[in-house]
């Protein structure tokens, strides 16, 4: 009791998430600002965000479903933080493991995408409408790719527990080579997701205000950044767990300290592909979506296929 | 009340997320905010982030004398933003009306409208202004944590 408790306060669980999650978004934005030759915030800048946000008058807006309105940033926080439970951060076992757990994960990680879907349309705003609708349309393209990347890799590996994928890799470094290709397109996805630039259609701020949090204030607000941030962490956690898989046979602390630095390259990754591109259209993001990315996974697939029918177990 | 309302005035000095609103203003001032928003100037260093919507504005930027038409919009979106908001009037127009004051067209500076907090003259008001105000007007912010809209009049 005491155990789990420490889980999920404690260790894998809130308040490891909310440091990390702040210090995740430091990085992005201190990152975002060097490479465009501006000095950046200073390191306790989300934490100062998250305080005023939550000491803020609330607003409702009049037209809202209230209960909706006030429920989804809560749920978008709660599900993106109990994936991490599922993912082998220090140590070969997670928290809580079973067979199956990577489908669990993907899944909860797409609970917030719906969380902002509803959230924006029951804001009963125009702006916010348009976003809502454009995060789910993005859903359908990049949820795909990300889902037939972790599978082909968890095909490899013989197993559907992410600690058993990570184990696997871990053994047979070997293995690692052949799935550059998942990881590369992985990666892109998880941009859509995050919604960051080169996807940040649904929060396009000079079209659509800010999407589908144009109504949310105060409280809300901070909780729907936080819930952010945690699924940045998340996301990178899945990414690490499943195809960045070094170092787990260390001591725990060393396998804690190669977790953060994975979990830090990918941030960095996105942070980069961050500054580099534009935003693209909904359309254009579809289309490259579906032409490109879906049968770059596919492939993965089809290698992965192959391989485990060629290679020696 | 004393740890917890101080870390929350502090959050509130370091994060600063500002709305700009052309309230009919010739478009000089507007352009001076947007330059005082560039790399050359790096707000974000102070957490100023531009915001597109009133709803998580902390500091209401007007421009320009505010004319008959938008003065019911700016009052509007006065009233959408959450507390505690600040208003700050950049260029001599927003302070007094400058010399569309007594337009036909014209209700004022913005201060005939709603509350301000900061004043910067100026026509147009420079980037280097714009940022001095803002400071002072979280330096004045600093001093009297327990004011909502300190330095209410001129």
């Amino acid at each position: 009791m005491l155990k789990a408790l420490f889980h999920i306060l404690i260790f894998p669980g809130l308040s490891f998430l909310f440091v990390f999650g702040f210090f995740a978004e430091y990085v992005d934005r201190k990152l975002y600002a060097r490479l465009q030759n501006r000095i950046g915030p200073p390191w306790f800048q989300p934490l100062a965000d998250f305080i005023k946000l939550i000491s803020k008058q609330e607003i409702i807006p009049e037209e809202a479903d209230n209960n909706v309105f006030k429920l989804m940033p809560l749920l978008a926080l709660a599900a993106s933080s109990v994936a991490i439970l599922y993912i082998p951060i220090s140590g070969e076992r997670s928290v809580f493991s079973f067979n199956g757990d990577v489908i669990v994960v993907l899944y909860l990680l797409t609970i917030p995408t719906f969380a902002y879907f509803l959230g924006g349309w029951y804001s009963r705003s125009v702006y916010s409408m348009i976003g809502a609708v454009r995060s789910l349309t993005q859903l359908f393209a990049y949820e795909v790719p990300l889902f037939l990347c972790i599978l082909a890799s968890a095909m490899l590996a013989d197993t559907w527990s992410l600690s058993g994928i990570a184990a696997f890799y871990n053994q047979h470094i070997g293995y690692w080579f052949c799935n550059i290709i998942g990881f590369v397109v992985a990666l892109i996805c998880l941009l859509g997701k995050l919604e960051k630039v080169p996807f940040d259609i649904p929060e396009a701020e000079t079209e659509i205000v800010a999407g589908s949090f144009t109504e949310y204030n105060g409280r809300l607000l901070a909780f729907i950044r936080m819930s952010f941030n945690v699924e940045m962490v998340v996301g990178a956690s899945l990414l690490a767990a499943v195809f960045l898989p070094f170092g787990l046979n260390l001591a725990p602390a060393g396998v804690l300290i190669c977790y953060l630095i994975q979990v830090l390259i990918i941030i960095v990754a996105i942070s980069f592909l961050r500054t580099l591109f534009a935003r693209l259209r909904l359309d254009q993001m579809i289309n490259f979506c579906w032409k490109y990315l879906a049968p770059l996974a596919f492939l993965q697939v089809l290698f992965n296929l192959t391989l485990k029918v060629v290679l020696p177990r | 009340m004393g740890i917890i309302s101080k870390i929350i005035n502090w959050s509130r000095l370091k994060s600063p997320w500002v709305l700009h609103f052309n309230t009919g203003a010739c478009n000089a001032c507007d352009i001076e905010i947007i330059a005082a928003l560039t790399p050359r100037y790096d707000l974000e260093r102070f957490g100023v982030v531009l915001k597109a919507t009133p709803r998580h504005a902390d500091v209401l930027l007007c421009s320009g004398p505010v004319t008959k038409q938008i003065e019911s919009r700016l009052l509007r979106i006065y009233e959408q933003m959450s507390e505690p908001k600040f208003v700050v009037a950049v260029g001599t127009c927003a302070c007094s009306g400058g010399v569309f004051n007594g337009c036909y067209n014209v209700a004022g500076g913005i201060n005939s409208v709603i509350p301000v907090s900061a004043y910067i003259p100026g026509c147009p008001a420079s980037p280097k202004a714009i940022i001095d105000g803002v400071v002072k007007l979280l330096q004045s912010l600093e001093a009297k944590p327990k004011s909502k809209r300190p330095g209410g009049k001129k």
